[in-house]
């Protein structure tokens, strides 16, 4: 971990230092939020684009931390030329009782939000990809040093985030100094966090959150984004999820309480089944998170890449959307696509994102990586570091197998585990027989256990259609789902309402 | 804010229009947006400005660099990315839509979009939208709504025809406008002139003006010339400043 230490300011630098609370020639509101300071109104731009910064929080013990100081290293928004452009560079100490490096990133999201606050003043993005305008209009109402910044973006931490018991602000406009901290502070900061991202799994946290984005087109279609599993469009990851529900609580990304842990290996929470079943309007019963075979995630029609199990070798095969041509069970990514979107649960395809190859729960319940068999080489080279070794040459593409004949052959070459028996990792438990010796016996058992998986799932669907009446738009719809139902009707009667009857 | 809307069928002349309206508007208030909505026409060439980068060209960097952003905030890096495609002129600024949509999934980006776009535009005092027929942008509501919705036809049956398309479509999308105008363009003798005014009683629309058929307006247009050359004491520009002044001013 990078020491997390107070930067000494080299000898020979300008540096002017403030202390206290004081008076702000400008107003703070979140009205001023989202404000874009034209080129024409603006006075300086300082980070951004074309010149360079970064914005960086530091925990640190509470004696090394001179509440409400600010320090400027290097010139002035006074000394600076009206329409210039500087390098730009702020850093927080921040201490308190409940303060350690992991909610520094927390912190420093905030600096965002609340220097938008400032009238005629504008941030944009995060970390080394800030930008600053300061605008005219604030200088003539009488902004002159940065310094003033710094005070009020520290006043409005201690008032929203009373978790921060002191704060102290370093501001740099001197280049030389920002640019070597860019290099041997902040980017390793910024990279120790993404590590630690990785490191983040399901039971670290106790909730995951919901996407309801494409509920337009998949209404029964409720995506779970946890630590170990990504939304299956790619997009949103459990961060993103936690940082949207924040913003807007009540908007597409919801958080679900994980409540009891039913089944640690296939992913399996009572919170989730819940929220699904609540979600999906009864469709969905049960979801498990890390599971290909029994109760798998919904697919919405969004996902990236699709996997599809082939009973002759008994693996799984992956297809990403951007390969045209049929995979060895002779279906292209568009059919197989079509016969899973919508927000079905369908057993022997599932719809995922690619970075949930990246997850060390990736189809932990049935045996993850050793039971894939199959995917194009665009893919599998985009994703062959999370393969595990022993498994990097064990899985085919077209270049090794376009048909399950030629699958099957590869496989048995390779000894692949799914031939003679895949044992998962997880728990080390045997979980499929293999079928190198008993070719014949085996297939038999595959067909039947199939459809019995399926049956619970595919039955609502064809169930006898009943005569769809029309409804007032105004009228709450309901589903109805009759499973395993005898129904006997002697006589129905369809009659108008008539509404002069009295 | 105000949000006006120039829309119409290819070839009326809307782009021109749009182009005019943002010299005269900008001049007022150099706080005006322009947006090119329409991927068809060219809302820059008509300016005379050159735009490099689009919002369709962020939404597909966004699609290939999500994955490998860590912990960034993808709000956050989406917004500073539009921000440096907001094109900076003298007067206005200039916002490029660009190409639509490729393979793939675009929920997420598009929802971070509608709110980003949503919050910066208010800021602008008039936000002046060239787009196309289908009015894409409204309908997926990466911008909200429309205060004044500017539609251009010509005298030809399809552009008549692709007004009246609009007026059902607008209503569809529930936007809530103030007033739909009407606008004739390349109007020629007093048949022409009846016909439109005709044509705008029996649609209900408010026929805001009839612009002449301007031989300097197709000459500019042919030598791919910003059409903001065209010479203020024009019949053209006179009524197109005009407009401006009526758009600016309606309601007060």
């Amino acid at each position: 971990m990078v020491e997390r230490k107070k930067i000494e300011i080299p000898e020979g630098k300008k540096v002017k230092v403030s202390v206290g609370e004081e008076e702000f020639p400008f107003e703070i509101s979140p009205m001023f939020e989202g404000e874009r300071i034209r080129k024409g109104d603006m006075f300086v731009e300082l980070a951004g684009p074309k010149t360079m910064g970064f914005e960086l929080v530091i925990s640190l013990p509470p004696d090394q931390v001179e509440d409400m100081k600010a320090t400027l290293v290097g010139i002035d928004l006074d000394e600076m030329e009206e329409g210039g452009r500087y390098p730009f560079a702020m850093i927080y100490y921040i201490a308190g009782e409940k303060i350690d490096p992991d909610i520094e990133p927390v912190v420093e999201r905030r600096n965002h939000e609340f220097q938008n606050y400032i009238e005629g003043y504008m941030h944009i993005n995060s970390r080394d990809t800030i930008w600053i305008r300061i605008g005219k209009n604030a200088v003539k109402k009488g902004l002159k040093s940065l310094l003033q910044i710094a005070k009020a973006t520290m006043l409005l931490y201690k008032n929203e985030m009373p978790f921060i018991e002191k704060i102290e602000a370093l501001y740099i406009t001197d280049k030389e100094l920002i640019e070597r901290l860019l290099n041997e502070l902040a980017r390793p900061i910024y990279e120790e966090r993404d590590a630690r991202v990785e490191k983040l799994h399901d039971e670290d946290v106790e909730e995951f959150y919901s996407c309801s984005l494409c509920q337009s087109f998949a209404p029964t279609h409720v995506c779970i984004i946890s630590p170990d599993r990504p939304a299956l469009c790619g997009a949103i990851t459990w961060f993103d999820a936690r940082a949207a529900s924040k913003i807007d609580p009540e908007g597409p990304n919801r958080p679900v309480p994980k409540g009891e842990c039913i089944d640690p290996i296939s992913g399996e929470y009572t919170g989730v089944n819940e929220f699904a079943k609540q979600e999906s309007g009864g469709s969905v019963e049960r979801v498990k998170l890390h599971s290909f075979f029994d109760s798998p995630h919904t697919s919405c029609g969004c996902f990236e890449v699709i996997g599809f199990y082939m009973p002759e070798v008994d693996g799984i095969g992956f297809v990403h959307r951007g390969y045209p041509h049929p995979a060895p069970n002779g279906l292209p990514f568009s059919t197989m696509a079509g016969q899973t979107g919508g927000g079905k649960q369908t057993v022997g395809f599932l719809g995922v994102g690619m970075a949930y190859f990246r997850s060390k729960k990736f189809l932990q319940a049935d045996g993850g990586w050793y039971r894939v068999v199959w995917m194009p080489k665009e893919l599998k080279e985009k994703v062959l570091k999370y393969i595990p070794e022993d498994m990097r040459d064990k899985i085919a593409t077209e270049e090794d197998a376009k048909t399950i004949d030629e699958l099957k052959e590869f496989l048995k070459r390779v000894d692949h585990p799914v031939v003679k028996g895949v044992v998962r990792p997880a728990d080390g438990k045997k979980i499929t027989e293999g079928w190198v010796e008993e070719k014949e016996e085996e297939k038999v058992e595959e067909v039947e256990e199939v459809p019995a998986e399926e049956a619970p799932t595919v039955l609502p669907t064809q169930a006898p259609q009943l005569p769809q009446i029309p409804m007032a738009q105004s009228m709450p719809t309901i589903k109805l789902i009759i499973k395993n139902a005898r129904i006997y009707i002697d006589k129905i009667v369809v009659r108008k309402v008539e509404d002069k009857k009295s | 804010m105000v949000v006006i809307a120039i829309t119409g069928k290819g070839g009326t002349g809307k782009t021109a229009i749009a182009a005019l309206l943002v010299k005269f508007i900008s001049e007022k208030t150099s706080n005006v947006l322009a947006v090119d909505a329409d991927p068809d026409s060219n809302l820059p060439d008509a300016l005379g400005v050159e735009v490099e980068k689009t919002l369709g060209d962020v939404r597909e960097l966004f699609q290939v660099t999500r994955d490998s952003l860590g912990t960034v905030d993808k709000g956050l890096w989406l917004e500073g990315k539009i921000f440096e495609v907001i094109h900076e002129f003298e007067n206005f600024d200039l916002l490029v839509m660009g190409r639509p949509e490729g393979e793939g999934c675009y929920c997420f980006v598009n929802n971070l979009l509608r709110s980003i776009l949503r919050k910066f535009m208010k800021h602008y005092d008039h936000v002046i939208v060239d787009c196309e027929a289908g009015l894409e942008h409204f309908s997926r509501k990466t911008i909200e709504s429309a205060d004044y919705i500017v539609v251009v036809t010509d005298t030809s049956r399809k552009g008549l025809k692709t007004a009246k398309k609009i007026k059902d479509l607008v209503k569809e999308l529930n936007l809530n406008f103030r007033e739909i105008f009407l606008v004739g363009n390349k109007i020629m003798g007093n048949e022409a002139k009846e016909m439109i005014k005709d044509f705008a009683k029996r649609e209900n629309f408010v026929l805001l003006e009839l612009l002449p058929y301007d031989e300097k307006v197709i000459e500019l247009d042919l030598k791919g010339e910003p059409i903001i050359n065209l010479p203020n004491d024009s019949e053209f520009a006179r009524k197109v400043r005009f407009i401006a002044e009526v758009l600016t001013g309606w309601g007060s």
